[in-house]
């Protein structure tokens, strides 16, 4: 059998001028100076203030909106409904196109979108909001998928029903012979909650017309998607609109989505005229939703003596909220990307995602994997112990290996997870501590991992995912990089200027970048499932090198080398000469060169414009079953967390002490920035296992649409984290890059459920783990010994 | 008690003037004008962030007589006649504060966008307390939420700065 | 969020605000922070006409120690004043501590005690400590001044004894005989946490006996209240966990907890039960902290 071709330890001797590099981030002046404009922080002359108008109630028919008493005040400029907007209906798949720029003819949610209003100032906007009536026919609602599904129960769609908007049943293998053949098998079910992404700049939007066009600075994560959805919204070419996003204060999925402000900014500042600012208040967000579904997954593994996986069936009920948007994918995401982690042929999924007359749910970092992470290592857990086995030495055993197809039909190349799961418990000293820590105190371990960006656009498409640009200027001493790529704070336009330096061999300090701007910069698909580093960085690679290219054939024009006593002059190859730094040399005798500048400024006099273009499509990826495209990938990632909790006993109160981190992300094009992203996944991780849940009282209200009750970590609760690389090289990565944003933030929630169940002894099955539910599991558990012992 | 005049509508409106990194401005407000909307939308200083509005975020965090507060629970004219420090006013002639450089040595910052309070609150501190311990630091900037860093590298760089800060004395 | 338009006063005493308070009556409130008052207005719980501004009245920014009256802490002095004073590390610093737990850094910069007093809102962290020492407040208003102890300040949530054109100046800390104290706070997070419960003790030694003993709960009554049964019981008796862990259950049978979104009021009677012997543990063992 041929030896296995390893991309491990690939990188280990690689000296690269710029990548490999914790160069300084190309956005940090304005970001520590203040100067730096979000959205909100941008003015216009004109410019009139908007707010969405919100329903109040949860389920009801709409029998009128009665504006007069709003419109009669000073300063109201425009108030729409859905009658003086286009009727189209949007979403992520043209199956489920379900909502409308405003509601229609009835409410579906308790905030959800009836229409906007704008005037003069925010103070006048808010008091003429407070105006307008809305008299409603109030239908009964259902808040959990339990009551959607119930016989007789309101239909919230006529499309969709029972409720249900995406039902998902897949089967790989054959699990009724591999139950035959299990000597274990093991049920468990548990629940994950709803939560918001948490991000602390709230939505905002800028829209204004120029003639047939229409400008709008967002705060969004993906130029191109906006401009595709208003363009098709408002029955526009695409060319017509031109998205700017302002510096995005973060977005983790939940900017994403149409929001309502996009589109009606657009409608309202058409009707106007004027320039109109449509914003959210921060409790806005939590209506406005598109974040993470609330779970119900039921796994059934069986496994062989050794612990060996030979199938796993998995039920997963999601609460989809009242529109799609995203949640399809969140759906087929939902148990998509297990057979990645593990690797085993019988695999069953079924999905239920159930509409409710709540905020939508959609995207939210790790996209529709932290909860079913959550509950298969939980359940990984439980069977490890029924059968005596360390849960490191478990995942070790099933741990999926580089250069392998997964049974759902992906090509997984390099993949270390066993080598992350090694390394993680070497660090945390997990042999020294596992099954020895006094009670109260436990370590847990849990294992995750991500696509590298989808492997297909949102609509249907045949255009390159990331197209770039770079451009030199004319005398040679500065170059700018166009790309449409996002940096939402997770730094791809560091990360892509130090890439286009290296391809180019020119200094990171004379590239600016030039990106989110649909107008100046090139097509990119934007910040989602953690594909900028490699796909956009492809496309920049390729740009790069198209200059270098040029540049050593401008070179080899100008570079003589002395040759048997003579001089040959102008008769190199370009293959003979390297770039590097700035400076162009010949490889065989490097003291004879000269500067990328002068070479630069004598191919513009020759050839006008020194540009240089690269562009990316992942080619066609995976199977043929229903929803096969959701989980492609060029690459995927895979990264173990261990955690150490403290538990106090008597009140449930959890400290997380120390957590550790191993990422397999390919080549680190920046280590500051990767460690930067495991730091902040770790910290939204632990809020979401132990603090975070979106709470609604009986109307369909959000109980805690706020950072007092909403309860993010702040810098008194985060542990100490170390987090650590496995130095790999992936083949389909620019330089062998992989992901590390979303794909850090999957293994937390249940790392960190394990290392509470490690130190009370009973697992809870609900997250988040608040001292409440872990006081009364104690307290249960407690009664039953006592029961049990009588 | 700030001067006014009466607007048409029966609307007080107050002359104040406030010291806004070193500078005086002297502006109309009405009562009910917040700080952070008066340096955001009447002084063009929107390094200021706003957010959550209740005190929960610590995004609009400013220097009020050199302690730290969210502007959005200050009413502007019980700031007539005091000393606000913003995002804006930490360099000087060009010279980043020792603060803003070891957030850029450690790209502390991600989206940015609660940057500006947790200079702010650091800042108080290492005023009040320039040799802070890790715990201090991180109590110090306990009212700023950031959801992206996990506060490390921002705790490192503020830990570095004051021992730069001591450094520098001590040469 | 916007606040609607007022009227804004800002008084040169404390006499003129109370005299300003009478005038507009009910449409008028004072201010002090603005924490509490300004997010109520943004959420529209409440709209006053009027604001009278008090924080920054000097007379009442004071906290000295006056023999033989106490330590006197002006009701304008703000959490991280009391937090930093040096009369209250060395005579109470688990008042300081308490000041310390409230909120975060910006809010404590701004709030003030009088004001976390006057909101009267359940879980405030300030009344349990201050009661427990047998804090005295005076009282200012239009037609004169008066004196009581803090404990009958409060009637309901939001709601004190308070007249429309009365203020708190000053709370007194009364020279005791407490021997220690402090205050125990069970918020769901680190930092910037309401009070799931919050435990206030101070006990009087003599050697190993419980010579006296207050218990002060908050968050888990309409109003702050003494778990008069639990000090009872202790007094007389010798010191030791068990003595108070028995306490702790006893005073869990005091409260009148609320279920609420941050805890049900089974969960908030158990947790009185434990943060009530830890508190006694605490000022027993560790004095005033």
């Amino acid at each position: 059998m041929a030896k296995e071709f390893s991309y491990l330890n690939f990188n280990r001797n690689k000296e690269y001028s710029y990548i490999g590099k914790s160069l300084k981030r190309t956005d940090i002046l304005d970001k520590v100076t203040g100067r730096g404009k979000f959205t909100a922080d941008l003015k216009f002359s004109n410019m009139l203030y908007g707010k969405l108008i919100r329903s109040t109630e949860a389920h009801a028919r709409i029998i009128k909106i009665d504006t007069s008493e709003a419109e009669k005040l000073p300063g109201v400029r425009a108030i729409i409904t859905a009658k003086d907007v286009p009727s189209i209906k949007y979403g992520l798949s043209p199956a489920r196109y379900d909502e409308t720029i405003f509601c229609i003819d009835k409410v579906r949610y308790y905030g959800d979108k009836i229409g906007a209003i704008c005037a003069v100032d925010e103070e006048t906007l808010y008091k003429a909001l407070k105006l307008i009536k809305v008299e409603y026919e109030v239908l009964p609602a259902v808040f959990t998928p339990a009551e959607a599904a119930k016989e007789g129960a309101p239909q919230i769609f006529e499309e969709y029903p029972g409720n249900i908007n995406t039902e998902i049943h897949l089967e790989f293998g054959d699990v009724e012979k591999a139950k035959k053949e299990a000597y274990y098998i093991r049920t468990d079910r548990l629940q994950g909650q709803r939560t918001v992404h948490g991000f602390i700049e709230p939505h905002c939007s800028i829209a204004y017309w120029e003639g047939k066009r229409v400008t709008i600075h967002s705060a969004h994560q993906s130029a191109h998607y906006l401009q595709h959805h208003i363009a098709r919204i408002f029955n526009m070419k695409e060319g017509d609109v031109r998205v700017i996003l302002p510096y995005i204060g973060a977005g983790f999925g939940g900017k994403l989505d149409v929001s309502g402000l996009d589109v009606a900014a657009v409608a309202l500042s058409k009707i106007t005229g004027q320039p109109v600012k449509m914003f959210f208040d921060l409790e806005e967000v939590w209506y406005n939703g598109r974040a993470r579904h609330g779970m119900d997954m039921k796994y059934t593994t069986g496994v062989t003596k050794e612990g060996k996986i030979l199938f796993v069936e998995s039920e997963i009920i999601l609460d989809g909220g009242a529109y799609t948007g995203l949640g399809v994918a969140s759906s087929y995401y939902a148990g998509a990307l297990l057979t990645v982690l593990y690797d085993f042929d019988n695999y069953r999924f079924d999905a239920y995602r159930y509409v409710t007359n709540l905020p939508p749910c959609g995207a939210q970092r790790g996209h529709g994997q932290p909860h079913p992470r959550y509950a298969f290592e939980s359940h990984l857990d439980h069977i490890a112990e029924d059968l005596g086995i360390d849960p490191i030495d478990i995942r070790l055993l099933n741990a999926r290996r580089a250069n392998t197809v997964t049974p759902n039909g992906y090509e997984v190349k390099a993949y270390y997870l066993k080598e992350a799961n090694e390394m993680a418990r070497d660090v945390s000293g997990w042999k020294e501590k596992k099954g020895k820590l006094p009670k109260g105190r436990g370590i847990g371990v849990g294992n995750g991992g991500f696509v590298t960006g989808a492997g297909y656009c949102m609509y249907r498409t045949d255009l390159p995912h990331s197209i770039a640009m770079i451009k030199v200027y004319d005398d040679g001493t500065h170059a700018v990089v166009y790309t449409n790529a996002v940096d939402i704070g997770q730094g791809s336009d560091t990360v892509l200027t130090q890439m286009a330096a290296q391809a180019m061999g020119y200094p990171y300090e004379d590239i600016t970048i030039c990106t989110r701007d649909t107008d100046l910069s090139t097509l990119d698909f934007g910040a989602y499932a953690s594909r900028q580093t490699l796909m956009a960085g492809w496309a920049v690679k390729r740009a790069g090198e198209d200059v270098k290219r040029k540049i050593l054939a401008q070179a080899a024009e100008m570079l003589k080398v002395k040759e048997d006593g003579g001089y040959r002059f102008g008769k190199l190859t370009p293959e003979e000469l390297e770039c590097e730094e700035g400076i162009v040399y010949v490889k065989q005798e490097p003291a004879v060169n000269i500067t990328f500048a002068e070479v630069a400024r004598a191919y513009f006099v020759k050839h006008g414009v020194l540009i240089g273009r690269g562009y990316y499509h992942p080619g066609k990826l995976g199977g043929t079953h229903k929803g096969a495209a959701v989980g492609t990938s060029p690459a995927y990632s895979s990264a173990t967390q261990i955690a150490e909790v403290e538990v106090d006993m008597e009140t449930g109160l959890t400290k997380v002490v120390g957590t550790w981190d191993v990422h397999d992300s390919g080549f680190v094009v920046n280590p500051q920035l990767l460690h930067g992203q495991v730091h902040g996944a770790f910290s939204m991780g632990i809020g979401e296992t132990i603090w975070e849940k979106v709470i609604f009282d009986e109307k369909g209200r959000v109980l805690n649409g706020n950072f007092a009750e909403y309860r993010l970590p702040t810098a008194l609760d985060m542990p100490y984290v170390e987090s650590l690389v496995v130095d790999t090289f992936e083949p389909n990565g620019p330089w062998g890059v992989k992901e590390v944003g979303e794909g850090a933030t999957t293994p937390t929630l249940g790392c960190v459920a394990n290392a509470v169940y490690d130190a009370i002894g009973v697992r809870i099955s609900e997250l988040p783990l608040t001292p409440e539910k872990i006081w009364r599991a104690l307290k249960e558990a407690e009664g039953a010994k006592e029961k049990g012992g009588k | 008690m700030a001067e006014f005049i009466v607007d048409k509508d029966g609307i007080k409106r107050y002359l104040v003037t406030i010291t806004v990194n070193g500078i005086k401005y002297t502006k109309m407000v009405k009562a009910n004008s917040l700080l952070v909307n008066f340096l955001r939308e009447d002084l063009d200083l929107t390094g200021t962030k706003k957010a959550c509005e209740q005190g929960d975020c610590g995004a609009c965090t400013v220097l009020l007589d050199g302690k730290p507060v969210n502007s959005c629970m200050v009413l502007t004219i019980s700031v007539d006649g005091r000393e606000v420090t913003t995002v804006e006013g930490l360099a000087s002639n060009g010279k980043l504060d020792i603060l803003q450089e070891k957030f850029i040595e450690h790209s502390a910052p991600q989206c940015g966008y609660c940057a500006p309070g947790i200079l702010m609150s650091a800042k108080a501190l290492l005023m009040r307390n320039p040799n802070p311990t890790e715990l201090e630091v991180r109590e110090a900037i306990a009212g700023n939420l950031c959801r992206c860093t996990g506060y490390v590298h921002y705790v490192q760089a503020i830990l570095d700065a004051a021992a730069a800060n001591q450094e520098r004395k001590d040469g | 969020m916007y606040l609607p338009d007022f009227e804004y006063f800002t008084p040169n005493s404390v006499e003129e605000a109370c005299r300003l308070l009478s005038q507009y009556g009910s449409k008028a409130v004072a201010i002090a922070g603005g924490t509490d008052i300004l997010v109520k207005m943004k959420k529209e719980v409440m709209a006053p006409e009027v604001l009278v501004s008090i924080g920054h009245l000097s007379e009442l920014k004071k906290i000295e120690y006056v023999p033989g009256k106490g330590v006197v802490i002006g009701a304008g002095v703000t959490h991280n004043e009391v937090m930093n004073s040096k009369i209250l590390h060395e005579k109470y610093l688990s008042v300081s501590e308490a000041a310390h737990q409230m909120a975060n850094n910006q809010v404590r910069n701004l709030g003030t005690i009088g004001g976390n007093i006057c909101n009267a809102v359940p879980s405030a962290d300030m009344p349990p400590i201050l009661i427990a020492l047998d804090t005295t407040v005076k009282i200012v208003g239009a037609k004169g001044e008066r004196t009581m102890p803090l404990e009958n300040v409060f009637k309901g949530p939001n709601q004190t004894v308070l007249e429309n054109d009365e203020l708190i100046t000053e709370f007194v800390i009364p020279d005791g005989n407490f021997t220690g104290s402090t205050y125990i706070k069970f918020g769901l997070r680190a930092s910037g946490a309401l009070a799931v419960v919050g435990v206030a003790a101070s006990v009087q030694m003599e050697g190993d006996i419980v010579k006296d003993a207050r218990i002060v709960l908050g968050a888990v009554s309409p109003v702050p209240v003494r778990a008069k049964e639990a000090e009872n019981f202790l007094r007389g008796k010798k010191a030791g966990e068990e003595l108070f862990a028995e306490a702790g259950v006893i005073a869990s049978g005091e409260c009148r907890p609320i279920s609420d979104i941050r805890g049900s009021a089974e969960y908030r009677r158990d947790m009185v039960r434990v943060f009530t012997r830890r508190a006694l543990l605490k000022a027993v063992n560790e004095g005033h902290v």
